[in-house]
């Protein structure tokens, strides 16, 4: 729920002070004034990836149970911004997440039922976010302020790299049941199908971002198409 | 229905984010609802690839696939025309979430004025802190819920008036929705990953898919 009030200001930072409510109520028992100035200080900004947000939401609490100074507790969290962002969202979403939905894109195409395709999304894409979630939980607590460190050894760097083969081999995979799927009714060739299919995915890969959008607006505009011709009176 | 938009639409970024929010898994729970999780599955499939490349990595603005995911399943699943269905489906379902995107960017301005009103640093009570971060929460659910709703309403007469069943719009319909799913499934690629060994898996996967495919079809 970091993400909850999330917001142009300061991101996470309300999210951040929200989830340390639990253990900071404990550390500072009985002393309200140091205990509201305490979330003040940690609902500022802060922002990283959402599922390994838990590494510093741990490092900062066991920063805390040492007594560590506040401007040290903010540069820390300052500093964690940037590589805990830039990890997560290479492993996330850029790869683990498109990976999932690849592969429950695949098990439509192969004719698997609607629920078997949603769920092993669900499932297999958890097994990820949810572990580093755990893992970030752990880390920050058991390494406190020099979790940076551990971050920059850590064998999830490569992570990323290593998920980019399956990525190109599941999407390539993914055309030809596709076709039959989406056209399996159609009189034309299958290898035809395909062949156009492929056709589009270069260009797609040529022009990423104009192809992208492209995608889009095609189908926008030809939803509006087929609604102007239903209803227009010839 | 809204109410499935509204929940779902708080897994997007608020709560838990179990990625349910993503067409391929909200597209078919609302074709289910209404009595046809397939119809709901094919448009929450063209959508999931056209909306793959968009990556919600710091402020960027994606589009909001809750809300759209629900509205083009229901428009897939209430109507009978086949492939027109689908591009009408998927049209309407990137019109809604690209609308919800503003509306999440609306919300993100509100939020901070709520939650960060108060100056830097300053102190400020569990209860309070509590209170901002669930009521920011309860505002997106309401905006999420808010915005399938009118899509259904809006949607819905879309729906039930589709009847082009000719073949040339069927045709017209089918080669516009692989030209897209191909433009996305090129560009999903190359945003996640590029260079020749991509390239190469990429091949080697089609190739092996196509031998499999047309063997067992």
């Amino acid at each position: 729920m970091i993400q909850g009030s999330w917001n142009y200001r300061t991101m996470q930072g309300a999210g951040l002070g929200f989830s340390l409510i639990p253990y900071l109520s404990r550390l500072y028992r009985g002393d309200r004034a140091a205990l509201n100035a305490s979330l003040g200080r940690h609902a500022g900004f802060f922002n990283a990836n959402p599922y390994l947000s838990t590494v510093a939401i741990s490092a900062v609490a066991r920063m805390e149970s040492e007594g560590a100074e506040p401007e040290e507790i903010e540069r820390f969290k300052r500093a964690l911004v940037s590589p805990l962002g830039s990890l997560g969202d290479r492993l996330v979403w850029a790869r683990w997440r498109p990976l999932c939905s690849l592969t429950a894109l695949l098990l439509f195409g192969l004719g698997a039922p609607w629920w078997v395709a949603s769920g092993v999304f669900v499932v297999l894409y958890n097994t990820v976010p949810q572990w580093l979630r755990l893992w970030g939980l752990g880390r920050g607590w058991w390494n406190g302020r020099e979790v940076g460190r551990v971050l920059m050894s850590s064998p999830l760097r490569r992570l990323p790299d290593r998920l980019t083969i399956p990525l190109a081999v599941i999407g390539g995979a993914l055309l030809p049941p596709l076709a039959l799927a989406l056209g399996g009714t159609s009189s034309v060739s299958p290898i035809l199908v395909i062949g156009a299919g492929l056709a589009f995915v270069v260009l797609g890969y040529w022009r990423p971002g104009f192809a992208g959008r492209l995608a889009a607006l095609g189908l926008l505009v030809g939803s509006l198409v087929f609604v102007v011709l239903e209803k227009s009176p010839w | 229905m809204a109410l499935l938009g509204g929940v779902l639409g708080l897994d997007t970024v608020s709560c838990v984010q179990a990625m349910i929010s993503r067409p391929i898994v909200a597209a078919p729970i609302a074709g289910f609802l209404l009595g046809d999780p397939v119809a709901g599955i094919s448009a929450g499939a063209v959508l999931e690839l056209v909306s793959m490349n968009q990556l919600p990595i710091g402020a960027n603005r994606t589009w909001d696939t809750a809300p759209a995911s629900v509205a083009a399943a229901a428009i897939a699943a209430l109507s009978s025309a086949g492939a027109v269905s689908l591009v009408v489906a998927v049209g309407y379902g990137v019109l809604v979430g690209w609308i919800g995107s503003w509306t999440v960017h609306v919300m993100r301005q509100s939020t901070a004025r709520l939650v960060a009103a108060r100056g830097d640093q300053e102190p400020i009570p569990a209860s309070a802190l509590t209170a901002r971060h669930l009521s920011a929460m309860a505002v997106d659910f309401a905006r999420a819920t808010a915005l399938t709703l009118v899509a259904l309403l809006l949607g819905a007469p879309l729906a039930s008036g589709l009847d082009l069943s000719g073949a040339t719009a069927g045709i017209a319909a089918a080669v516009l929705v692989w030209v897209c799913v191909g433009l996305a499934l090129g560009s999903g690629v190359r945003m996640m990953a590029k260079g020749r060994t991509v390239v190469l898996a990429f091949t080697a996967g089609l190739l092996v898919s196509t031998v499999l495919s047309l063997w067992l079809a």
